[in-house]
C-alpha cells in the first residue's frame, strides 16, 4: 500500500504543480497532427484534447488521421509535404513506429520540429524529434503490479491460499507488450504471485473475452487466483469468460487492469481490484503544452513527458481527480476512455 | 454376361476416387492427419468445458456466417458491410438501454436499423449495383453514422439492464449464444432445404437467367438475403452489448490479434465451409461448421502454447487451403452434393 499511496500522491501532486504552471500568454503559430482515427475510444479522446487545448492556445491545428495503417499514414505526410505550406510544429504519432521512420525522417527534413506521442522514443527516431509526450506503458503495468502485490497480501493476511496469475496481454507483437509484461514483473517479483498463462488475443472486450476463455479450458487443473488485463477493455472480456465459467470475482479471483478503458461498473461491484488512469485527454493537452514551450523558448525542460498514471481502486474511484494541463480539474469521468 | 458389382455398387474409396482427384484426397488426408494429431496432443482439448469454450467462440462468427451464407448461396457475392452493420447496430442497441428504453425496445429498434441498412444494399445491388463496391461504400456509411452518433466514444448502461441472459446467460450448462447459434443454423438450414423461399436462393444464385425466367428477379431476392445477413450482424452486436453492457464503433474492429478482422473472418468461415462464391452451391450448415471448425483449429492452438502470429497464420492457410480444394473438387465435379 506504501508504494502504491506514494506513487499516487507523487503524481497527483506532480500534475497539479505543473497544471499550475501552465501559461496562459497566448501563442501564435500552426500545426499539424498524424494520428490515429477518431473512430477509436482512446485516439478520439487525445484528439479532442490536442484541439480544444489548441483553440485555447491560438494554434491552428490540422489533423490526419489514418486506419491504424503506416502506408495511409506515409502517404499523407508525402501529401502534406507535397502541399508546401508547412507548420510550426508536426505532432507525430506513428502507426508503427519503425515502419514509419521514413516518413518521420521526412519530415524532420524539412526542419520543421516534430513531436513524438504516445510511443517512446528509440535508437533510431530519437534524432528526429524535439521531445516526447505520452503514457509510461512501465508506470501503469508497475501500478497492476504493486496493487496486484497489495491484493496478494491482503489474501495472505486473511488466510487465503493460491497466487496463479493469468496475464491477458496485447498481442506480443505489439510494442507495449514487453515493457508493459516486464514492468510487470518486476513489480510483483519476490511474491508469492506467479504467472501461469499469458495470452494475447489481440485488443479489446471480445478478444480478452476470447483469449480468457480458451486460457481457462488450457488450465483446468490449475486454479487461476488472479488476472492481470494489459488493459482494462481486454480484461472487461475477460472478467466476462470467467464469471461464466463460474469464478465469483472479488473472491476466486481478483483482477488488477490500466489505462481505464474497461467498466468502471466492475470497480464499483469489486469486480475488479483496480487499474491505473490513463488520460487520453491529458495526453492532448500535454502535446499542446510542450509545443507551447519549445515555440516559445526553443527547447524542452524535458525531453521525455509522461502523463499521469495514478492507481484507481474502489476506495479511490469516486475521489480521483487531476487537474489537466490547460488549468482545469477534470474529473474520472472526463479523463478516462471506456464505458465511465 | 457377368456384372462387376463393385462398379454398380462402388464402395466409399471408389466413390472417393472417383468422384475426387488424388490431389484433392491428399490434401484432404494430410489436413485430418495434422488436425487428429493437434488436438490428440493439445492438453485439456476433449473437455467439456473446451468445447463448450469452442462452441461459444464459433458462435459470433458463425451467426454472422450463416446471414451471410444466404448472400453467398444467391449469387450475390458478399456484403464487406457485416462487421460496420454490427457497429452501427451496437450503437443502436446500446444507446437505446442507456437512455432507459428497456431490452425489448432496444432489440426491435436496433433490428428495425439493420433491416433497413439491408434493405438498402439489396436494393442497389438488386437494381445492378457491384456488390462489392455498394458494400464497401456502405461499410464506410454506417460506420460513420455510428461513430458520428456516438461522438466516437463508449456508450455504457448500468447493470441489471435485463439484458444479461442473452449476453451472459446460459440454458443447460451452454451459453445462451451457443444455443442461439445452434437453432439459427438449424433454421436456416430449414429454411434453404425446406421452403419455397430458400430453393429460389438456390435458383437465382445458380442461374440468374433462368430464375428471372421463371418468375425470380434478383432484386426482391438481393433485397431479402441483405436483409437476413444485416438482421444476423445486429443479433451479434446486440448479444454482445448485453454481455459487456456498453458499445463502441470499434468493437468488432480490432486490426490486432488472432481474430482479425470481423468482416475478413465471417468471409474465411463461409468460405472454408466450402460454398461457392459464385452461388447456387452450398448450405448454412457448411458455414455453422466452418465457424466451428476455425474456432477448432484456433482452440487447439492457443492449447498448444502458440501466440496470435501463428494463429492468424493458420486460419490465412485454411482459407488457402479450402479455396484450392474447392476449386480443384468443382473443376472436377459439380454434382457431388
Amino acid at each position: 500500500m506504501n508504494n502504491l499511496g506514494k506513487s499516487f500522491r507523487t503524481i497527483v501532486v506532480g500534475a497539479i504543480a505543473f497544471g499550475a504552471t501552465v501559461s496562459n500568454a497566448w501563442a501564435e503559430g500552426s500545426i499539424v497532427s498524424f494520428n490515429g482515427p477518431a473512430g477509436e475510444a482512446y485516439i478520439g479522446k487525445f484528439i479532442k484534447g490536442i484541439k480544444a487545448t489548441a483553440e485555447l492556445k491560438g494554434f491552428d491545428i490540422k489533423v490526419f488521421e489514418n486506419q491504424f495503417n503506416q502506408a495511409e499514414q506515409d502517404q499523407q505526410v508525402q501529401q502534406v509535404l507535397a502541399a508546401g505550406q508547412l507548420p510550426d510544429v508536426f505532432i507525430w504519432w506513428p502507426s508503427d513506429a519503425v515502419a514509419g521512420l521514413g516518413s518521420l525522417r521526412a519530415l524532420a527534413k524539412t526542419g520543421v520540429p516534430v513531436l513524438k506521442i504516445n510511443q517512446l522514443p528509440n535508437d533510431q527516431d530519437k534524432q528526429y524529434i524535439f521531445g516526447y509526450a505520452g503514457p509510461d506503458d512501465r508506470l501503469r503495468a508497475r501500478n497492476a503490479g504493486y496493487m496486484m502485490r497489495e491484493a496478494a497480501a491482503a489474501k495472505k493476511a486473511a488466510g487465503g491460499t493460491g497466487f496463479n496469475v493469468l496475464a491477458l496481454s496485447y498481442p506480443h507483437s505489439y510494442g507495449g507488450y514487453g515493457l508493459s509484461i516486464n514492468a510487470f514483473k518486476e513489480a510483483i517479483a519476490g511474491s508469492d504471485l506467479k504467472i501461469i498463462g499469458d495470452v494475447d488475443e489481440g485488443f479489446g472486450q471480445a478478444n480478452g473475452y476470447k483469449g480468457a476463455a480458451k486460457m481457462i479450458a488450457a488450465l483446468q487443473g490449475q486454479s487461476i487466483d488472479f488476472v492481470y488485463g494489459m488493459d482494462d477493455a481486454i480484461l472487461t472480456g475477460g472478467i466476462k469468460a470467467l464469471e461464466e465459467a463460474g469464478m465469483v470475482m472479488g473472491q476466486d479471483v481478483i483482477a488488477v487492469g490500466t489505462v481505464c478503458n474497461g467498466d468502471k461498473q466492475l470497480i464499483e461491484e469489486g469486480k475488479q481490484f483496480g487499474t491505473t488512469l490513463q488520460s487520453p485527454l491529458h495526453e492532448g493537452q500535454l502535446a499542446i503544452k510542450l509545443v507551447e514551450e519549445y515555440l516559445n523558448t526553443g527547447k524542452l525542460a524535458n525531453y521525455i513527458n509522461f502523463t499521469p498514471n495514478p492507481s484507481v481502486t474502489k476506495e479511490t474511484i469516486e475521489t480521483t481527480a487531476l487537474r489537466g494541463f490547460d488549468g482545469k480539474l477534470y474529473s474520472i469521468e472526463e479523463l478516462c476512455s471506456g464505458a465511465w | 454376361m457377368s456384372i462387376d458389382s463393385s462398379v454398380e455398387n462402388p464402395n466409399l474409396i471408389q466413390r472417393l476416387t472417383r468422384d475426387y482427384s488424388l490431389l484433392v484426397l491428399a490434401l484432404v488426408a494430410v489436413f485430418i492427419a495434422v488436425f487428429i494429431i493437434g488436438a490428440a496432443t493439445a492438453p485439456n482439448f476433449l473437455t467439456i468445458l473446451n468445447i463448450k469454450t469452442i462452441l461459444r467462440d464459433a458462435a459470433i462468427v458463425g451467426i454472422m456466417a450463416i446471414g451471410l451464407t444466404f448472400v453467398t448461396l444467391s449469387g450475390n457475392f458478399f456484403l464487406l458491410s457485416m462487421k460496420e452493420t454490427a457497429a452501427l447496430s451496437i450503437i443502436a442497441f446500446a444507446t437505446s438501454m442507456s437512455a432507459g428504453y428497456g431490452f425489448e425496445i432496444s432489440f426491435l429498434f436496433t433490428m428495425i436499423i439493420a433491416m433497413i441498412a439491408g434493405a438498402i444494399q439489396g436494393l442497389l445491388i438488386g437494381l445492378g449495383g457491384n456488390p462489392i463496391v455498394v458494400t464497401l461504400g456502405a461499410a464506410g456509411l454506417f460506420f460513420g453514422i455510428g461513430s458520428w452518433w456516438s461522438d466516437n466514444l463508449v456508450v455504457s448502461f448500468r447493470r441489471p439492464h435485463g439484458a444479461e441472459w442473452l449476453g451472459s446467460g446460459s440454458f443447460l450448462g451452454l451459453p445462451n449464444i451457443t444455443i442461439a447459434f445452434i437453432i439459427i443454423a438449424v433454421l436456416a438450414e430449414f429454411v434453404l432445404r425446406r421452403t419455397s423461399f430458400g430453393r429460389q436462393v438456390y435458383l437465382v444464385g445458380a442461374n440468374r437467367a433462368t430464375g428471372r425466367a421463371t418468375g425470380h428477379e434478383n432484386l426482391p431476392m438481393a433485397i431479402k438475403v441483405c436483409i437476413i445477413a444485416s438482421v444476423c450482424s445486429a443479433f451479434v452486436a446486440i448479444a454482445f452489448s448485453a454481455q459487456v453492457s456498453s458499445a463502441h464503433v470499434n468493437y468488432f474492429s480490432s486490426s490486432f490479434g488472432s481474430s482479425g478482422d470481423m468482416t475478413i473472418m465471417v468471409i474465411a468461415t463461409v468460405m472454408v465451409g466450402g460454398n461457392s462464391i459464385m452461388g447456387g452451391y452450398g448450405s448454412s450448415l457448411r458455414s455453422s461448421l466452418g465457424a466451428v471448425f476455425i474456432s477448432t483449429c484456433d482452440n487447439m492452438m492457443v492449447l498448444h502454447g502458440y501466440n496470435s502470429g501463428p494463429r492468424v497464420l493458420a486460419v490465412g492457410l485454411m482459407i488457402v487451403f479450402s479455396i484450392m480444394v474447392f476449386a480443384l473438387v468443382q473443376r472436377g465435379s459439380r454434382s457431388v452434393e
